[in-house]
C-alpha cells in the first residue's frame, strides 16, 4: 500500500499506527515524556507537511522513527552538553531522574532500574537497544534505520546487552 | 566448545539462519551451563521490554499531539494559500498565456487608450436616492461578531476622538442629506411660493432653497395671509416679498425647525 504523507486519511492511519513506537523510541532514548512528546510532534509534522510518497506502511515508520531517533539524540546531547556546563559551576548534586517522586510511586523498582541502566549507555549501543526492545525492529529493520549494516547491528545488540547487564548487576549491590 | 552470548543473543532474536539455529538448539538441549546463560540473557531482554513506556503513558501524549496536529494542520490542508500551490505549465501553454495577455494589452490600449484625452472628466453617475422604508435596511455588524466591538458600538464623537488621538485631521460635512418629510414621493413636490428678493423658493415638502438649491430653512410653510412662517409659527417673510405660485397641500410640513436663519 502506498503511502502518501500528506493525505489526511494515510496520516491518521499512519499516526494511529506508528505514535505508539515513536513515543517509546523519544522516550527511552530522552527518558522525558513531554520532550519525548515535543520530538513526536515535530516529526508528524515535518512528515504531513514534506508530503512525501512512501511504498509501504514500513518505510513511512521507518522515515519517522528515524527522525525521531536523529532528534532524541540530539536533545541528549544538548542536554549532556548543557548540564555539564552547568556542573563546573554548580558543582552540585546529581539528579536522578528515575528516582523522583513520581515515576518511583508509578514504577517498579526494577523498571526504575532498567530504565537508568538503559539511559546510561552510550549512544551507539543505545539506539539499537532501544529500536530492539522498545520499537521491536528486528536486525534487518534497524540496520535500514541506522543505516549500518545487520551484522554491525548484531554485534552492537551483543554488546549492548553485556553493558546493561554489568550496569544493572552492580545496580543490585548497590540497593540496600 | 560452549556458545558465546553473541550467537545466543542472535538466537534469542530469533535472527539465527539455518543451520547455526538447529545446531544451536541441539547444544542447548544438552549443555546446562550454555542453556543457564541463554535463559539469562532471555530474563534481561525480558526486563528490559518490560521497563516499556506503557500504552497509558503513552495515551495521552498520543491525543495531545494529534489534537494539536488536527487544529493546526488537517484543517487547513484544504485552505492552502494560492501561492503556495505549485503549478505546473508547459512552454507551450506559457507562450499561449503570454500571447494572450499581449493581445490583450494592445487591445486595450487601441480600444480606449485614445479617447483618454477626449474626456478628462470622469462621468460619475448621479445618484438622487429618496429615503423610505423600503429602501432601508437595517443591518448589525455584530450578528457575526462575537467578541470584538465593532464600529457601531461607538458613537461619532467616541470615533472621533479616536481618530484625532491617532493624528487625524479630521473634517465632517454632510452632503445630500434632505429632511425626512411625509410627502410620500418627490414627484409631488412643488414650488409653492418664491421670495423674489432674496431668490428662494419654497417648495410644497417645507424647504427654503436658495438660488443654488441649497436649503435654507426647512419646516417652513405658506400662511393663508400670503407669508412664509416657521412651523412655531413665526414670521419669516412678508407676504409683501412672497409671490406665491401655488397653495401648499395640507400638512405638508412635518419638521420642527424654528427660524431660516
Amino acid at each position: 500500500m502506498e503511502i502518501r504523507s500528506g493525505d489526511e486519511l494515510t496520516f491518521r492511519q499512519v499516526y494511529g499506527e506508528v505514535f505508539p513506537v515513536l513515543m517509546r523510541v523519544a522516550y527511552h532514548v530522552t527518558y522525558n515524556q513531554d520532550v519525548a512528546e515535543d520530538i513526536c510532534q515535530d516529526a508528524f509534522i515535518r512528515f504531513f507537511d514534506k508530503d512525501m510518497v512512501f511504498p509501504s506502511m514500513n518505510d513511512a515508520k521507518f522515515w519517522l522513527i528515524r527522525v525521531v531517533k536523529n532528534l532524541s539524540i540530539n536533545h541528549v546531547k544538548r542536554k549532556m552538553r548543557e548540564t555539564a556546563s552547568l556542573e563546573k559551576v554548580m558543582r552540585g548534586p546529581q539528579v536522578n531522574p528515575f528516582k523522583d517522586g513520581s515515576t518511583e510511586l508509578l514504577l517498579k523498582e526494577s523498571t526504575a532500574a532498567v530504565r537508568k541502566a538503559v539511559s546510561e549507555l552510550p549512544e551507539i549501543y543505545k539506539t539499537v537497544i532501544v529500536l530492539r526492545e522498545y520499537a521491536d525492529l528486528d536486525y534487518k529493520e534497524i540496520a535500514k534505520v541506522l543505516k549500518i549494516s545487520e551484522s554491525n547491528v548484531k554485534v552492537r545488540v551483543h554488546r549492548a546487552r553485556k553493558e546493561l547487564e554489568a550496569k544493572l548487576d552492580r545496580e543490585e549491590v548497590n540497593v540496600p | 566448545m560452549c556458545l558465546d552470548d553473541q550467537i545466543l543473543n542472535t538466537y534469542l532474536d530469533g535472527e539465527l539462519a539455518e543451520p547455526w539455529k538447529s545446531q544451536v538448539e541441539e547444544h542447548l538441549s544438552y549443555c546446562s551451563s550454555c542453556r543457564t546463560r541463554y535463559q539469562n540473557l532471555i530474563a534481561l531482554s525480558n526486563s528490559v521490554k518490560a521497563s516499556a513506556l506503557t500504552a497509558e503513558e503513552i495515551e495521552p501524549h498520543q491525543d495531545r499531539v494529534l489534537s494539536m496536529i488536527e487544529k493546526n494542520y488537517l484543517s487547513k490542508k484544504g485552505k492552502r494559500s494560492f501561492l503556495h500551490r505549485q503549478f505546473k505549465v508547459s512552454a507551450p501553454q506559457m507562450i499561449g498565456v503570454a500571447a494572450a495577455f499581449v493581445v490583450v494589452f494592445v487591445g486595450s490600449w487601441s480600444l480606449f487608450g485614445h479617447n483618454g484625452n477626449k474626456d478628462n472628466a470622469i462621468p460619475l453617475p448621479e445618484v438622487n436616492t429618496s429615503i423610505d422604508l423600503n429602501n432601508i435596511t437595517q443591518t448589525r455588524s455584530s450578528d457575526n461578531a462575537t467578541t470584538s466591538k465593532s464600529l457601531e458600538t461607538y458613537s461619532l464623537d467616541d470615533i472621533l476622538k479616536n481618530l484625532d488621538a491617532r493624528g487625524y485631521d479630521v473634517d465632517i460635512r454632510l452632503k445630500s442629506i434632505q429632511p425626512l418629510s411625509l410627502s410620500s414621493s418627490a414627484a409631488e413636490v412643488k414650488v409653492i411660493a418664491k421670495v423674489i428678493e432674496k431668490n428662494i423658493t419654497i417648495t410644497s415638502d417645507g424647504l427654503a432653497k436658495d438660488a443654488e438649491g441649497t436649503i435654507v430653512a426647512t419646516g417652513v410653510k405658506l400662511d393663508d395671509k400670503g407669508q412664509i412662517v416657521a412651523s412655531d409659527g413665526t414670521v419669516i417673510f412678508k407676504a409683501s416679498e412672497v409671490k406665491v405660485m401655488e397653495t401648499a397641500s395640507e400638512g405638508a410640513v412635518a419638521a420642527t425647525i424654528t427660524s431660516a436663519n
